[in-house]
């Protein structure tokens, strides 16, 4: 066999390509995602296009949250409220560029995300939902009374990132910024989530108090999951502030829109990655589609969570997993038989 | 190792354990027996800090007083514990169900995992090896990808016990390793404790109902009764301690017959 030189080389260089060749599939998606614009037919579908890609950071956020650290949340919309309107703060009335009240908007929110985890110390499941649902609806009518923010009436004239002088305003060109923060956002959410920290976040999901007895500080880990989703949903709201028309108003961030991000997360697969990608997607369009009926939408989605969790408890994420796990096994199968005829 | 003193806890009216003085010694391997609802499994409870202890109550380990330090803070010192119900991650494959119990060993920040680094990766791969080599130990590698919910109740019992080893602990609790297996498999997981603890050099508390566990491999027994504890000793002297059999079988049963008693059986 090979010497212990020759061996060691050997194991050092597959690794080192490993770790590279995980970033290939990331790169052919991004080289995807910069033609998808142009596919486009109308400047309406590129903005929706926008939407989608927000609404999937938003999604990719509250499934750390909620799918993976099991916490039920509803303060997730509050919290991309309070991104948005920071971001419109600091450009409107401080004059920050976008670069920087982006980045400022997502600490804010992350801080604020720290406090509606708080509650989380002591309550779960339904108990949480309420201390949540309660500092949500705070955070929005403190937004409508508030004339300094333009009160119900809403925020006008937030500008467009600037760009060597020349503003992104358009759908298109706005596309270029929101699409790589979306992917750089997902990425991030892997690593996060196929790390130490995302089994401990499983942990504390399926048994918080085993999951103590085996050395995971609970408190931490769900503050952790509580402000790392904080993050994406301050970020996102950034991006909705910043996109043209540069319009926010306070009700946009109803629990009507928190059922629809529910929807998303519990439709695309709890604790799934992909599932909450493809649930965002899925749930925009199917959003933009149902607009004529729109006085409808809260019982269509209700409906739709509902027949979900009767029927496919772990979202599309958790059938397309439950297809290639049988194939898997099958193909096991075969393979024993094979080898015992 | 570990000292326990003057520890009680009360549950409203009811006092589940009184007074309770343990020493366990470094290398030890210590049994605790006693009736249904005499304070055992509320003792490890108390121990791993799942519950408060009343005031006046002293636990320390390696000389250092841990009485109300939190559940996680007591593990990283080296305290394991198994639960009577298991309490396994049923959703999460096996290896998962080890790489959580290994969490206090993991050598890489939450920074450096959000950025997906690359001695991320290279960690990960160390730590699942370091888990499987493990789980070859306590016999379950070939079901490292499955749930753990799929494993049968032996295989679980297992797993558990894989779970509080993969914590390197200097002091494992067991509570009831064994209840519910067929002789074989009692057995069978009874060596692989012994294995590992000999291997490891681990200290061991261990409430157990099958006697044949306690009187073979513990070197004292400490026996609980209605919180209290009244006796303690090696095992040959525990059996035929007249309080031990009085609270087993009742008063009711006169010396002889309860000599006779045992000797049958």
């Amino acid at each position: 066999m090979n010497g212990p030189g020759t061996n060691g080389a050997a194991e050092r260089a597959p690794e080192g390509w490993r770790d590279l060749s995980r970033f290939i599939p990331w790169l052919l998606g991004f080289c995807v995602l910069l033609v998808l614009p142009w596919l486009a037919v109308n400047p309406y579908q590129n903005y929706l296009l926008n939407v989608i890609l927000i609404n999937v950071i938003l999604a990719v956020g509250l499934n750390i949250v909620k799918g993976f650290a099991g916490q039920v949340t509803v303060g997730h919309i509050a919290l991309a409220a309070i991104g948005a309107y920071t971001s419109a703060i600091l450009s409107v009335k401080f004059g920050l560029p976008f670069w920087l009240a982006l980045p400022a908007a997502t600490l804010v929110t992350g801080l604020a995300g720290a406090l509606v985890g708080i509650p989380a110390f002591r309550l779960e499941g339904a108990y949480l939902a309420l201390a949540t649902l309660g500092l949500a609806e705070s955070v929005r009518i403190f937004i409508s009374a508030t004339d300094y923010v333009g009160a119900s009436i809403g925020f006008s004239d937030i500008p467009p990132p600037m760009l060597a002088g020349k503003p992104l305003g358009s759908h298109i060109a706005y596309y270029y910024v929101v699409m790589p923060v979306a992917l750089v956002g997902i990425y991030l959410s892997f690593c996060i989530l196929r790390s130490d920290i995302g089994r401990a976040f499983k942990a504390l999901r399926e048994d918080s108090l085993a999951a103590a007895a085996a050395g995971i500080n609970v408190r931490k880990y769900k503050l952790l999951a509580f402000v790392i989703s904080a993050f994406y949903a301050g970020c996102a709201g950034s991006l909705t502030a910043h996109m043209s028309p540069g319009f926010l108003n306070p009700n946009s961030y109803t629990i009507t829109e928190m059922v629809t991000l529910l929807l998303m997360v519990v439709l695309g697969g709890i604790g799934h990655i992909w599932g909450g990608v493809i649930g965002a997607v899925l749930v925009t369009i199917i959003n933009d589609l149902t607009v004529d009926f729109y006085q409808y939408r809260l019982a269509i989605f209700g409906m739709i969570i509902v027949l979900t969790v009767l029927y496919m408890p772990r979202g599309i994420g958790g059938v397309i997993d439950r297809h290639f796990a049988t194939k898997r096994f099958i193909a096991l199968r075969k393979a024993k038989a094979s080898v015992n005829a | 190792m570990l000292e326990v003193t003057n520890l009680s806890k009360r549950f409203g009216g009811l006092v589940a354990v009184a007074n309770v003085d343990l020493s366990v010694r470094q290398g030890e391997i210590r049994g605790i027996i006693g009736p249904n609802g005499s304070g055992k499994s509320t003792l490890f409870n108390l121990i791993s800090s799942v519950y408060k202890p009343e005031p006046g109550s002293r636990i320390a380990f390696d000389g250092e007083d841990i009485t109300g330090r939190p559940p996680h803070d007591i593990a990283r010192r080296g305290i394991a514990r198994t639960f009577q119900l298991l309490r396994i991650f049923t959703q999460m494959s096996v290896l998962e169900n080890l790489l959580i119990g290994h969490h206090s060993h993991v050598r890489y920040g939450v920074g450096a995992a959000v950025v997906g680094a690359a001695r991320v990766w290279a960690e990960e791969r160390r730590l699942k090896q370091e888990m499987m080599d493990l789980l070859g130990f306590v016999g379950l590698a070939d079901y490292a990808e499955m749930a753990a919910g799929e494993l049968s109740i032996g295989q679980r019992r297992l797993l558990a016990l894989g779970r509080a080893m993969a914590m390197r602990p200097k002091l494992l609790m067991l509570d009831e390793p064994a209840a519910g297996l067929s002789p074989v498999n009692v057995d069978k997981l009874l060596n692989t404790v012994m294995a590992l603890q000999k291997r490891f050099g681990l200290t061991l508390v261990i409430i157990e109902h099958i006697l044949k566990v306690v009187m073979e491999s513990c070197d004292t027994v400490t026996v609980l009764d209605h919180g209290e504890k009244i006796a303690e000793g090696p095992p040959a002297a525990i059996k035929d301690d007249h309080r031990v059999i009085e609270a087993y079988l009742g008063k009711e049963m006169a010396d002889a017959e309860v000599r006779a008693f045992l000797k049958a059986s």
